[in-house]
């Protein structure tokens, strides 16, 4: 991923918050927040080589998928739940949509744009599916499970009625101002829900009880 | 998959061929302390209560560096070296040493054989102090509350207020999980693995064919057994059902396949080699354990129940303890589900809790073997203590939510 989309992601969160960063990997950038922004942080992530190197980081984590991950937790228990990387790869996005947003209040989700302008031209003069830089697997290799465009993920953010706070855009040389859909290869967005009901099952500790 | 070597088919160390293990620990002894007013969760008072313990390393001077290591079903104090008389390494010694996961360059070693064990703590087969004669089936009801009770007078004893960690495996885990919950103040770090809250009716029903082999064998005679005529078959029958359980379906794949043993049965039908190796496992175990223990342990770890004494959400909120829990893909008598049952439980109580569930294909046994993977988690969880800022204080936690 773009060393810029870190850097963002690393503002947006709030010093001394609660994170919970999905598909955490070897936690070096979990670890980096809790040095640099001082947060309670805590990793899910599924290969239990990765989730030992987070150990050896002395980070908190817990090894399974991330729908297993989220489970684990309490209503409201994080302020910021991260997604980096992973989004096109979930099986049913809008559940951990849903549960991300049952046990954290806000979501930053890092995505690639598979409608980049040199991905509709290798569609559209080598007539075979795109390999670049942010997309660099063959179609048989790729986990991603869903191909989408910035377009697509705001308008599926609008229609689950979850609110863009802020948002980013790179590609190799940088961030990107103008045309993100045709330009940026990758996108970084905050979420906030703007359901009121979707937390708080009854008899659940929440953060929003207690306050 | 984690590399595996070839030892790590010789199953755990305790009843294989070791002329080969080397311990950099080299001979260990135990020890043996009295300890009197020994209540039970039962409420029997022990008169007194011996205790045969192992310690490794050295007590820092701040007290604050010892780990309680807590045995399974049927381990003893002897948790690592050799020992002294017949050579055998203790059963955790893959884990337990210099610059192993359990690192006595480090840390105070402490294991003791539990309360109602046959390897020199007080148990049905010691002597009554005032009869003379052996408790037997009169041993009182036993806990693993109870077990945990006595190895608190010994951690008193040993002047030792909190423990830097306590460590355990199934039995063990429990003892681990009733010190976090019962004696928070006096554990910083909890490292249950392959255990469990409270036994499945899968985990009761093996055990109990393995109690009712033992019950029915003619000498068992109400547990009033001359040392001599033991009810040797039912304990050997019981522990052949309880190895299988210990394994995987893998494991025993790779390790017997349908190879033929050299002897033939008793109707001089060829044998596989697996059943020659379940009966040297019966017999092995029979010279080293008490039958009347058995049913006791056993016993014990069916009626355990984390949250005998309240609701989860109470208990927990007391727990000030931060958590390693392990289990192992491939363990069907502890299976994964029931580690998480737990982390699920100590997460929604603001718990900090690391929880991985390792790809060993061993089954059960997978902690008492030689286990790469095992043996770094365990050792960057406990030597990471220190680092700043890293580890989520459960105070911090309870602070960033209420």
């Amino acid at each position: 991923m773009h060393s810029g989309i870190y850097d963002t992601v690393s503002g947006w969160v709030q010093p001394n918050s609660r994170v919970l960063d999905l598909g955490a990997g070897d936690g070096a950038f979990l670890e980096r927040l809790v040095k640099t922004r001082s947060i309670l942080g805590e990793g899910v992530e599924k290969n239990a080589v990765l989730a030992a190197r987070c150990v050896q980081r002395g980070l908190v984590v817990h090894q399974g998928d991330i729908a297993d991950g989220l489970d684990q937790y309490g209503d409201g228990t994080f302020e910021f739940v991260l997604l980096l990387g992973t989004f096109q790869e979930l099986i049913s996005p809008a559940e951990i949509f849903r549960e991300a947003f049952r046990v954290g209040r806000k979501l930053i989700v890092a995505y690639a744009n598979f409608c980049h302008i040199r991905v509709r031209l290798q569609v559209l003069f080598s007539g075979r599916t795109p390999v670049t830089n942010s997309l660099p697997t063959a179609w048989h290799e790729t986990p991603n499970l869903h191909f989408l465009s910035i377009l697509d993920f705001q308008e599926f953010c609008r229609a689950s009625k979850y609110r863009e706070i802020d948002r980013a855009f790179f590609n190799a040389n940088g961030p990107v101002r103008y045309l993100p859909n045709l330009r940026a290869e990758e996108a970084v967005s905050l979420l906030q829900s703007e359901r009121l009901s979707h937390h708080n099952a009854p008899g659940e500790r929440s953060k929003t009880e207690i306050k | 998959m984690i590399a595996l070597n070839s030892r790590i088919f010789q199953g755990d160390l305790q009843d294989q061929d070791h002329s080969d293990h080397q311990s950099p620990l080299g001979v260990t002894r135990t020890e043996t302390v009295t300890l009197s007013g020994i209540r039970t969760q039962s409420g029997f008072t022990f008169e007194q209560v011996e205790v045969n313990y192992q310690t490794l390393g050295t007590l820092s001077p701040a007290r604050d560096n010892a780990i309680l290591v807590c045995h399974a079903l049927s381990g003893d104090a002897h948790v690592a070296g050799l020992h002294p008389e017949t050579g055998r390494p203790g059963w955790w010694d893959f884990h337990v040493g210099p610059g192993k996961a359990v690192d006595t360059d480090n840390f105070f070693v402490v294991c003791a054989n539990v309360l109602g064990g046959c390897s020199g703590t007080t148990g049905p087969a010691s002597n009554h102090p005032g009869s003379g004669r052996r408790y037997g089936m009169n041993f009182p009801e036993l806990t693993v509350r109870d077990m945990v009770h006595v190895q608190v007078k010994l951690i008193d004893h040993l002047g030792i207020s909190q423990l830097f960690a306590v460590i355990g495996g199934s039995m063990g885990g429990m003892q681990a999980l009733v010190w976090a919950t019962d004696l928070p103040e006096r554990v910083k770090l909890c490292l249950p693995i392959a255990t469990c809250i409270s036994h499945s009716a899968m985990q009761i029903g093996f055990n109990e064919i393995g109690r009712r082999a033992i019950i029915t064998d003619p000498n068992w005679n109400g547990g009033d057994y001359p040392l001599d005529r033991r009810p040797r078959h039912g304990l050997a029958v019981a522990r052949m059902v309880g190895h299988v359980t210990y394994l995987s379906e893998y494991a025993m794949t790779h390790k017997f396949g349908r190879q033929r043993s050299e002897r033939k049965s008793d109707n001089a039908l060829p044998v596989f080699s697996v059943e020659s190796y379940l009966h040297h496992q019966g017999r092995s175990f029979v010279k080293r354990f008490d039958p009347n223990s058995y049913l006791y342990l056993t016993r014990a770890v069916d009626q355990f129940d984390l949250f005998e004494n309240g609701t989860s959400e109470t208990i927990l909120s007391r727990v000030k303890a931060r958590f390693l829990v392990i289990s192992f893909a491939s363990d069907w008598l502890y299976p994964p589900a029931q580690s998480r049952e737990l982390v699920r439980k100590l997460k929604r109580a603001n718990i900090s809790v690391t929880y991985v569930n390792l790809d060993t294909p061993y089954g059960h046994d997978s902690f008492l073997i030689e286990n790469p993977a095992f043996s770094d988690i365990v050792s960057h969880f406990l030597g990471n203590e220190n680092r700043q800022g890293a580890f989520i204080k459960n105070d911090e936690l309870e602070a960033a939510v209420v």
